[in-house]
């Protein structure tokens, strides 16, 4: 999990001060763009690094943990993280249950999207009359605030679990079909002839180059899309529902259970960590992501 | 000036071998506007069978747009355009096209990309496994087949380039500036290579090119075109004895003077 927030430090590594002189800018260098595998007290950059992180959270877990008890903060305001703990390990069958749900509703609403996406993304493109009715209204669409549907949802859907995989679709629907959409229009034009000179199909043309060439824009789509299919269906669940997580998140502010909201937060999250994980583990499969030849 | 004269001379000479009848590729009064702008005006030029024919001329000349008429990727509006006699319409399977900027799918290997041409002509697996070995044996690339395009270097995508069009063995290689991406001393190893894969599998070829080293030592013929609007203003018969040679060849004294006359031609010395 830290692996790639240590990497994207020693990107920034340069140091472009040159007035402040070299003994300051060594200084700056994080502990990676050292070489040799040890730095100067002999411990290796990459334990230092960890430790780095480590302690930085450790200290805000510890500061949160005790700074709540010091400032006599009111436990339903804001618990202290043990407290949090606590409350995700005693509802934890109640906790994974609701997650479940959410998790089948953003997953079906995220699925939906791709395959609405994508097919819309390929009628646009191939069809001049799409492109001049659909793409506008999307477009259109795109724009307006998703959430605002969410009781118009409820109101066709029902309260259950319909209408949080509407608004899962909804939310993840339009950055699917934009990518899509650019991506096939990003197909090199020097390739395009190149398939021209050979007598190519459409159909050959289509699937030796056009789908490889959408692939890494279309990728990119999900990884907009995906966090905003959970958003899309919490919201779904906080306007109105009788299970989920956004429904326990309910539940608890409406009990002063400010440790289980809490506990809800963190959970939603972690999800969400995971799934965006997973699109990332899809993503290494489409390698040729910016690859110019 | 005697030089000058003698390619004068020649270029006279080689007006009555260019048979009507024989030309593989014919242009009869071809005319091209983009818009309002005059791309090509009254281009008339024939290629016979395995000739290697260079067009020359300065960036923006219209000399890619008369390719692409050729290949039967872009209309022309008056005049005639044929191979083998018939009008072209269409790209043609018997035509191999090299353009400037190589056609390497990145998610393809070097193998696959070398053989799309003959995928989509639909070749039999066992003939396209051996066409496509051949080639890759032919531009030394078989120890890269199974690498990627971003993997090579910029002589050796341009290489595979070369390798796509070869799969189908053509008659006929149009060839849109295909070094002029590169380095010079890339693009004068690729150059000897296209004289020897030329020499060894002769076949009919459009070369266009801006550069006139790259002409001379190629071609059998050099058409120069002028720019605004582009036409043919002078054919010029390369008479260099073949086999040629990347050493010898250069360091013939003919070799410096057709340079020289053509460079005039061209507007780059006086």
């Amino acid at each position: 999990m830290l692996a790639p927030f240590l990497k994207e430090r020693t990107g920034q590594s340069g140091c472009d001060v040159q007035i402040s002189g070299a003994a300051t800018c060594e200084a700056r260098k994080t502990p990676d763009a050292y070489q040799g595998g040890a730095n100067m007290s002999g411990v290796s950059p990459r334990l230092v690094a960890y430790a780095q992180v480590i302690s930085f959270f450790g200290a805000f877990l510890l500061f949160w943990e005790y700074g709540v008890r010091y400032f006599e903060v009111k436990k339903y305001i804001l618990p202290p993280i043990s407290a949090i703990a606590v409350a995700i390990w005693e509802s934890r069958d109640q906790i994974f249950e609701h997650s479940m749900y959410t998790l089948a509703e953003v997953l079906i609403g995220f699925i939906a999207a791709v395959v609405v996406g994508i097919i819309i993304g390929m009628v646009v493109y191939v069809s001049p009359f799409a492109q001049r009715t659909i793409y506008p209204l999307v477009t259109a669409l795109q724009t307006t605030p998703k959430s605002a549907l969410a009781p118009l949802m409820i109101v066709w859907f029902g309260y259950g679990f319909v209408s949080k995989v509407a608004m899962a679709f909804l939310f993840a629907f339009f950055p699917i079909v934009v990518a899509t959409l650019g991506g096939f229009a990003g197909t090199a034009k020097n390739l395009e002839e190149h398939f021209r000179a050979l007598n190519a199909g459409p159909w050959t043309t289509f699937t030796t180059l056009r789908l490889p060439s959408a692939l890494p824009a279309f990728i990119d789509g999900c990884r907009v899309a995906m966090p905003l299919a959970m958003i899309g269906a919490i919201i779904g669940e906080l306007v109105g529902s009788d299970r989920g997580l956004g429904n326990l998140i309910m539940l608890g502010t409406a009990s002063s259970r400010t440790d289980l909201v809490f506990g809800c937060i963190i959970v939603i999250t972690l999800i969400s960590l995971v799934l965006y994980a997973a699109i990332e583990f899809a993503a290494k499969s489409v390698w040729w992501r910016g690859i110019q030849v | 000036m005697s030089a000058t004269a003698t390619i004068e001379a020649q270029k006279g000479s080689a007006q009555p071998a260019v048979q009507p009848q024989a030309n593989h590729i014919e242009a009869t009064g071809l005319n091209k506007h983009f818009g309002k702008v005059k791309a090509l005006e009254d281009i008339n030029f024939g290629i016979r069978n395995q000739e290697f024919v260079s067009v020359l001329g300065p960036s923006g000349c219209g000399k890619s747009t008369l390719l692409r008429i050729i290949a039967g990727l872009i209309p022309y509006e008056s005049g005639s355009a044929t191979i083998k006699g018939e009008a072209i319409h269409s790209p043609r399977p018997d035509i191999g096209v090299v353009f400037q900027t190589n056609n390497m799918l990145p998610w393809l290997t070097v193998r696959k990309n070398v053989e799309l041409g003959a995928r989509i002509r639909k070749m039999p697996a066992e003939a396209r496994d051996q066409a496509v070995d051949k080639v890759l044996e032919v531009l030394s690339l078989s120890k890269f087949a199974d690498a990627h395009p971003h993997q090579l270097s910029g002589g050796m995508r341009q290489r595979a380039s070369i390798g796509q069009a070869l799969v189908l063995d053509p008659p006929i290689l149009l060839m849109d500036e295909p070094f002029g991406a590169l380095d010079a001393l890339t693009r004068d190893k690729l150059n000897v290579e296209l004289l020897r894969i030329w020499q060894e599998h002769r076949k009919t070829v459009m070369l266009i090119t801006h550069s006139i080293a790259e002409a001379v030592f190629l071609s059998d013929r050099v058409l120069v075109m002028a720019d605004r609007p582009g036409k043919i203003i002078e054919e010029v018969l390369i008479d260099l004895p073949r086999p040629r040679d990347a050493a010898a060849t250069r360091a013939l004294p003919q070799f410096g003077e057709y340079v020289a006359y053509l460079g005039k031609l061209m507007g780059v010395t006086k």
